[in-house]
């Protein structure tokens, strides 16, 4: 697999590097700004880009906008935005570039190296990779955000859990493991939600876990 | 009578007695040379153009006009009495020493006709303006001795309506003597300003006395003159001669004189109809008035402009008044002393003009003007700190994210790395997964320090945007109302956001659910931010939320109000100066 990665800080920026390399993701360009960006994805056509959101020169959402236009331009480009805050204002703009191989992810979470690899792998894959603070800012918009039609509401407290593990882009297997039970309970699980939710049912992980993302941002603003 | 009288307001360099000293010395010098200007002129001008014909009368043209010239040195000398030093002088050489050429040279030059007409005028104007002073001060010097005098009279001394026949009478007179004396002393110094001006016109070097008028072409003149003639640089420039006081314009002087010599002629009338009632005595008050107007005019242009000028020409006009009413009340026999109502009249008039011009220098309006400028001061100085302080804050909110935030991400990261390293051995990955999770917890700690600073997006997308987030993270339905391209100053831009933070999270959690609307917009040089719910009502204006978001807009000098009737909803409206 092939990646880039835009990120002002060198000491973030190396480390990261040294960290995928180790889990064979081959990092094959770095950039540190906006530009940077748009350069080194039309240089290297790297299977996915792992972006800072506040680059130079503006220290703002450079990073998000250079991110979401990468994406235009590069349609099979996974994009991967890693942020010290969760904005729902951004990580929408984010979902609304297409959620297939998007992840938006705090900072922090590198730390947790094989959730972090995966969801690299996952984005670079077409996958979806959220924060889960980014989840539980979409379950709470679901809920407040006033078209709220109560369906939440009908799910037990495992299957909301099982949900917002979905909704972090996790395949049923990770999210049998994420909260120790067998496959089939998980399974199960997933089922009952798709039924109460009145979504379209599916084999594919990464189809479910779209549906799930469009019935979450349909309920928000 | 009044010339002078009513416009003595003076700045004297020198004393009164030393300045009517040297203006009678003046005018006693000028009685002489006068006389003689007189004689020089007329014998001149006679003799001249009766053998003009002949080389004769030539030579005594040349003769008359340098005596002319002659005569008019001793008169800038004369005038150096008053000024403290005589009228320059700058006379054209006269190379060629042939009397033909010299008398061609002679004509030729402007300054020897205004010689020639100075010793014609002095022979006018100068006597009749120097007899005056000089009898004026003889009135006082008779009225100050006739103690010793009045009984060599047969009948007594005759003045006006009263005869004086007593010791004590004359010892009246010598009081009316002394009250005369100051008086006098300005109505003769009138005089001298009055000849000095007339003077100064004729006998300065051209190009100096049209720079004294302001004249530019004149001053042109002096300038091309010194460039042409460098030998003739002596000319002394116009600083040299002390100004005039009071101020001597030409019209004004031609006023005097005119004045001067309506009130001669009819005095003459006066006397050719048999000395009956002195009835010019009211047309020389008349002219006095006209010309002491003239002077207060002329004053008042001269002083710089502002309400001062104002008070100053208003003061002189009620002195003028009020003296002329007393001069036609002695005229009209004294009697009783009506001119004092109209005098106090004025004076209160000018007194409350004056209390207007000066009110700011009013004891009172002092402090008042002392404690305006302290809270501008203050108002500046607190504003400074509050924009001085956002700015801080936001620097501290960038350098933890760029300092703190980042090494603690780095933390984590390798401690991470470490723990996929010692994956044989649980212990030690168990307190290297604890050790991420601290970290993980300080980065979090950090950011939501941050948010408290100001929210990402605050900085990043303004006020608008921000507002609209808040909107739909809120827990119930927003319709917000915020104009994108407002961005107040940072302070108050972040003060804005979490009044409207704030108190969406009151509508949250107290009005049971209902909508709530969100309107941000300027208004002249305030930020107007409302928060309307169809809620229940009846909050609290002092609960505790309520009273955070009150400090924070007040401390930028805003209000905020809170309409909670029971039953209608709950409106909170900030207004936060956002200057213009």
């Amino acid at each position: 697999m092939r990646a880039v990665i835009v990120e002002d800080s060198v000491l973030l920026r190396e480390g990261i590097v040294a960290l995928l390399r180790e889990n064979g993701i081959d990092v094959v360009a770095q950039a540190e700004d906006g530009p940077g960006l748009e350069r080194i994805v039309s240089g290297h056509k790297p299977d996915v880009a792992i972006c800072d959101v506040r680059l130079p020169p503006t220290f703002s959402d450079e990073g998000l906008r250079a991110a979401i236009e990468a994406r235009k331009r590069h349609p099979d480009l996974g994009v991967l935005i890693l942020s010290q805050y969760v904005e729902p204002v951004y990580t929408a703009e984010l979902l609304a570039s297409g959620e297939a191989g998007v992840g938006y992810l705090l900072k922090e979470r590198v730390g947790e190296v094989r959730a972090f690899i995966d969801a690299v792998e996952r984005v670079a894959d077409g996958g979806t990779a959220l924060d889960r603070e980014v989840v539980a800012e979409l379950m709470r918009a679901r809920t407040a955000g006033g078209a709220d039609d109560g369906a939440l509401g009908l799910l037990t407290p495992r299957e909301r859990e099982v949900l917002e593990l979905m909704a972090e882009g996790r395949s049923n297997t990770a999210v049998a493991r994420a909260l120790v039970v067998s496959g089939g309970a998980v399974e199960k699980h997933v089922r009952n939600i798709f039924a109460k939710l009145d979504l379209p049912a599916s084999d594919d992980d990464h189809r479910r876990v779209l549906a799930v993302l469009t019935f979450l941002r349909a309920g928000a603003g | 009578m009044l010339l002078f009288v009513s416009t003595a307001a003076p700045p004297i360099a020198q004393s009164a007695v030393t300045r009517w000293s040297r203006d009678l010395l003046f005018h006693a010098a000028g009685v002489l040379t006068s006389n003689i200007g007189l004689v020089l002129w007329v014998t001149g001008v006679a003799v001249s153009l009766s053998v003009a014909i002949t080389y004769v009368g030539l030579i005594i043209a040349l003769g008359t006009l340098l005596a002319c010239r002659w005569f008019a040195r001793i008169e800038r000398r004369r005038a150096g009495i008053v000024l403290g030093a005589p009228i320059p002088e700058r006379y054209p050489p006269l190379q060629d020493t042939r009397w033909s050429t010299r008398l061609h040279m002679l004509i030729g030059q402007p300054t020897t006709w205004r010689d020639f007409a100075w010793t014609g005028l002095a022979g006018v104007i100068g006597m009749t303006l120097s007899s005056l002073a000089l009898a004026l001060w003889g009135l006082v010097l008779g009225l100050v001795t006739l103690p010793a005098w009045y009984w060599s009279l047969p009948d007594g001394a005759e003045l006006g309506i009263f005869t004086i026949d007593t010791l004590a009478l004359a010892f009246a007179a010598t009081g009316a003597g002394l009250v005369l004396v100051p008086v006098v002393g300005w109505m003769v110094r009138g005089l001298t300003v009055v000849e000095l001006s007339w003077m100064r016109w004729l006998l300065s070097p051209r190009a100096v006395a049209a720079a004294e008028a302001g004249d530019a072409a004149g001053a042109a003149v002096l300038a091309a003159a010194a460039k042409s003639a460098p030998a003739d640089r002596r000319a002394p420039d116009a600083a040299t001669t002390p100004p005039l006081d009071p101020p001597m314009t030409l019209p004004l002087s031609l006023h005097v004189a005119f004045s001067l010599l309506v009130g001669l002629v009819l005095g003459i009338l006066w006397a050719a109809t048999g000395f009956g009632y002195f009835w010019p005595i009211w047309v020389w008050q008349g002219l006095a008035l006209s010309v002491a107007l003239d002077v207060v005019i002329l004053r008042a242009q001269a002083r710089r402009p502002g309400p001062e000028r104002w008070l100053w020409l208003h003061g002189e006009l009620s002195l003028t008044i009020a003296t002329y009413l007393i001069g036609i009340w002695a005229l009209s026999g004294f009697g009783v002393f009506w001119p004092v109502f109209p005098a106090l009249g004025l004076a209160v008039v000018w007194a409350v003009h004056a209390i207007i011009v000066y009110r700011d220098r009013l004891p009172l309006r002092a402090r008042e003007q002392a404690l305006a400028e302290r809270v501008d001061v203050l108002t500046r100085t607190r504003q400074g700190a509050l924009d001085v302080q956002a700015a801080e804050l936001r620097r501290i909110e960038r350098d933890l994210h760029d300092g703190a935030q980042a090494r603690l991400v780095s933390l984590t990261m390798q401690l991470g790395r470490a723990e996929e390293r010692v994956a044989g051995q649980p212990e030690v990955a168990e307190l290297l997964r604890r050790a991420r999770e601290d970290a993980g917890l300080a980065i979090a700690e950090l950011r939501d320090l941050g948010r408290g600073i100001a929210p990402p997006i605050l900085a990043d997308r303004g006020l608008a945007a921000a507002i609209e987030a808040l909107g739909r993270r809120a827990a119930i339905p927003v319709t917000v109302d915020a104009d994108p391209d407002q961005r107040p100053l940072p302070v108050v831009e972040t003060a804005a956001y979490f009044v409207v933070a704030e108190a969406l999270t009151n509508v949250a959690k107290h009005a049971g659910g209902a909508a709530a609307r969100v309107r941000v917009q300027r208004d002249g040089d305030d930020l107007v931010i409302e928060i309307a719910d169809d809620g229940p009502g009846g909050a609290d204006p002092d609960g505790g939320g309520l009273t955070g978001l009150r400090h924070r807009v007040e401390a930028l000098d805003g209000t905020l109000t809170v309409t909670s009737p029971p039953g209608a909803g709950t409106t909170i409206k900030a207004e936060l100066p956002c200057g213009p």
